[in-house]
């Protein structure tokens, strides 16, 4: 009998959108910055066939996708929602464990991201209630979650783009780039709530 | 090379659209410094990024800006709402660069000073009085016109404005409105929170206008139709549909009044937002904003086709900053975008059927904006929507069902209010 699978899109921005999917795909982590690296993990694979994408992170329930062009989100995703489907419906992971290590620079970005974390990001966004959580480094590019107060704040781009990021290239700057793959729709007790007008 | 171009952008905390204009700054490649009204957990460490200006106050944010600008040199002050152009504008003036009038900005915040500037320059707006909230609304609801139509001086996206058909209709309107002009949120803007207008009731379908201002020329961005009538009692916005299916004599009478608003209120620069009427005397201006269209529904507007089609926050940034702009013109599609509507009183526990209403052909995306938990309020008390739906597509019918669509699958578990 068909499973019911469901995915929940929040687009990012322009060129990157999360997928919250309703079943688990991967414990931890794993980037792939390439169809060649997808090879022997299928959701991978599925996702670089759909055109445009350029790059896909899976942590835990959540895919993000970065895709170039214009076309938006809304029309991409459903192609996406479709590949995920597909992938999971193969049966069997769906997503390779990731190489023991990707490099001993990312081992020693991420000492070094997780340092920033402890000392002064965490300490920073606390005072309104939130965290932040370093998920990996892959490929020198950071991925993060954040919680609490952030999750789901009507600031939080802000706070990502012109704080952790801003500190992120000073402090570390072989960080090449960074990826939030919270789930802000899910923040029951966001800092800041919009308003409608 | 030249230093890179500051942007000043002047983002309330509580706004939706923060997520759209940093990300349209950063494909500028702009320096992006945000300010707003309470600190970020990052603005001592990040002062020339990250600024907390005095929004509450005109004079002192200004200066704050001045100082923050003899430090960090600032190509463009923008704002994103009906009070951040006021700051905008006072800012802009304060460091010598192109902005709108201080005084434009402050009429057309303010709908008495509005409705005065526009009557003055013949512009069609229902006929409208001032009262004080304090004075008997017995013998203000026998002298009213009816239909006619309650509205705070200062509010916005409808709340407190509610249409009376009769006496008894009016007192208890009034009653309403005193209570929300009462709250603590519109009491700190003075004198305003306790006037209101009576306007006669307009009917007619409604239609609102995105449009820029460059140097006083109004350039039309997109015309949207709004299709579910808005005859009171209360006036809750829901479907936005573009392009107009209005013919197009009517559509440029619409344009043509919108023009005249923006210049009798003497706007000359940036966004504005029209809110207009049709009916068999012609247009009749609603509303008019200095400021781009409201919550995230500018994620429905692209300018351009292709790989060049470019957001309507990025185009806004361009104009302020004085980079080209490579297209005005709105893309090919029609388009859509429903303000769910709240669906009563009540503590948001969760929401079902947005999968559903995802997979509706047409439907681009379902943002659910509240949280659980979140306390939804309806209108005319309420200030906030649970979330929007898009849709695009060849023709404006096939949109306007898509959303309708959508919206029936949705289910919005709500716990009673105070539970």
């Amino acid at each position: 009998m068909d499973r019911e699978i469901r995915i929940k899109a929040e687009p990012v921005d322009g060129s990157r959108c999360r997928f919250v999917v309703s079943e688990p795909l991967l414990e931890g982590a794993r980037r792939f910055a390439s169809p060649d690296e997808a090879a022997g993990s299928p959701l991978a694979v599925e996702l670089f066939a759909v055109a445009g994408v350029r790059e896909v992170l899976v942590s835990g329930a959540t895919v993000t996708v970065t895709k170039d062009g214009p076309a938006p989100w809304q029309a991409v995703g459903k192609e996406i929602g479709a590949a995920i489907r597909r992938a999971l419906a193969a049966g069997g992971p769906t997503v390779a464990a990731a190489p023991p290590a990707s490099s001993a620079s990312d081992e020693s970005l991420y000492a070094r991201v997780a340092d920033l974390f402890e000392a002064e990001i965490n300490p920073a966004v606390a005072r309104h209630g939130g965290f932040v959580e370093l998920v990996d480094v892959q490929d020198a590019v950071v991925m993060l979650r954040m919680g609490g107060g952030c999750q789901g704040c009507g600031m939080a781009d802000v706070t990502l783009r012109q704080g952790i990021e801003t500190a992120l290239r000073q402090r570390v700057p072989e960080v090449a780039g960074i990826v939030d793959i919270t789930d802000h729709a899910a923040g029951a007790n966001p800092y800041v709530t919009a308003s409608k007008k | 090379m030249g230093a890179r171009a500051r942007l000043l952008l002047l983002l309330p905390s509580t706004t939706y659209r923060a997520a759209a204009f940093v990300e349209a700054a950063r494909r500028l490649d702009v320096d992006l410094t945000v300010a707003s009204d309470q600190d970020s957990a990052f603005s001592a460490r990040e002062p020339e990024r990250l600024a907390t200006f005095d929004f509450a106050h005109r004079d002192t944010a200004a200066e704050e800006a001045a100082a923050f600008a003899a430090a960090h040199p600032v190509a463009a002050v923008v704002g994103v709402d009906d009070d951040t152009a006021i700051l905008a504008a006072a800012m802009a003036e304060r460091l010598g660069l192109p902005h709108n009038p201080v005084a434009a900005t402050l009429a057309a915040r303010n709908k008495l000073e509005q409705r005065r500037a526009l009557a003055a320059a013949g512009v069609p707006v229902p006929a409208f009085a001032v009262h004080a909230l304090d004075e008997g609304p017995l013998a203000v609801a026998r002298a009213a016109p009816y239909p006619c139509v309650v509205k705070p001086l200062c509010l916005s996206a409808s709340r407190g404005v509610i249409r009376a058909d009769g006496p008894e209709a009016f007192v208890a309107a009034h009653g309403v409105l005193a209570e929300i002009l009462g709250s603590p949120d519109a009491a700190r803007r003075g004198e305003d929170s306790r006037r209101y207008l009576v306007e006669s009731f307009v009917p007619g379908p409604e239609f609102a206008l995105e449009g820029l201002l460059e140097a006083g020329r109004l350039r039309v961005l997109a015309l949207f139709d709004k299709p579910d009538p808005l005859d009171g009692p209360t006036f809750e916005e829901t479907i936005y549909l573009t392009p107009s299916r209005l013919d197009r004599t009517a559509q440029r009478a619409l344009e043509a009044c919108a023009a005249r608003a923006a210049a009798a209120v003497g706007l000359v620069s940036g966004p504005v937002h029209v809110e207009l009427r049709f009916n068999d005397a012609g247009p009749w201006l609603i509303e008019l904003g200095a400021r781009p269209i409201g919550g995230r529904c500018s994620a429905v507007l692209r300018f351009g086709e292709g790989a060049a089609a470019i957001s309507l926050e990025e185009l806004l940034l361009r104009h302020a900053l004085g980079l080209p702009v490579p297209a005005v013109e709105r893309e090919t599609a029609a388009a859509g975008v429903m303000m769910i509507p709240v669906p009563g009183a009540g503590v948001l526990r969760a929401v079902r059927g947005v999968e559903a209403a995802r997979a509706v052909p047409g439907v681009e995306d379902v943002a659910i904006t509240a949280h659980p938990g979140q306390r939804l309020v309806p209108l005319p008390r309420g200030d906030r929507y649970p979330g929007f739906i898009f849709a695009r597509g060849g023709e404006p019918a096939g949109v306007e069902a898509a959303l309708r669509r959508a919206h029936a699958c949705l289910r919005f578990d709500l716990a009673p209010q105070g539970d």
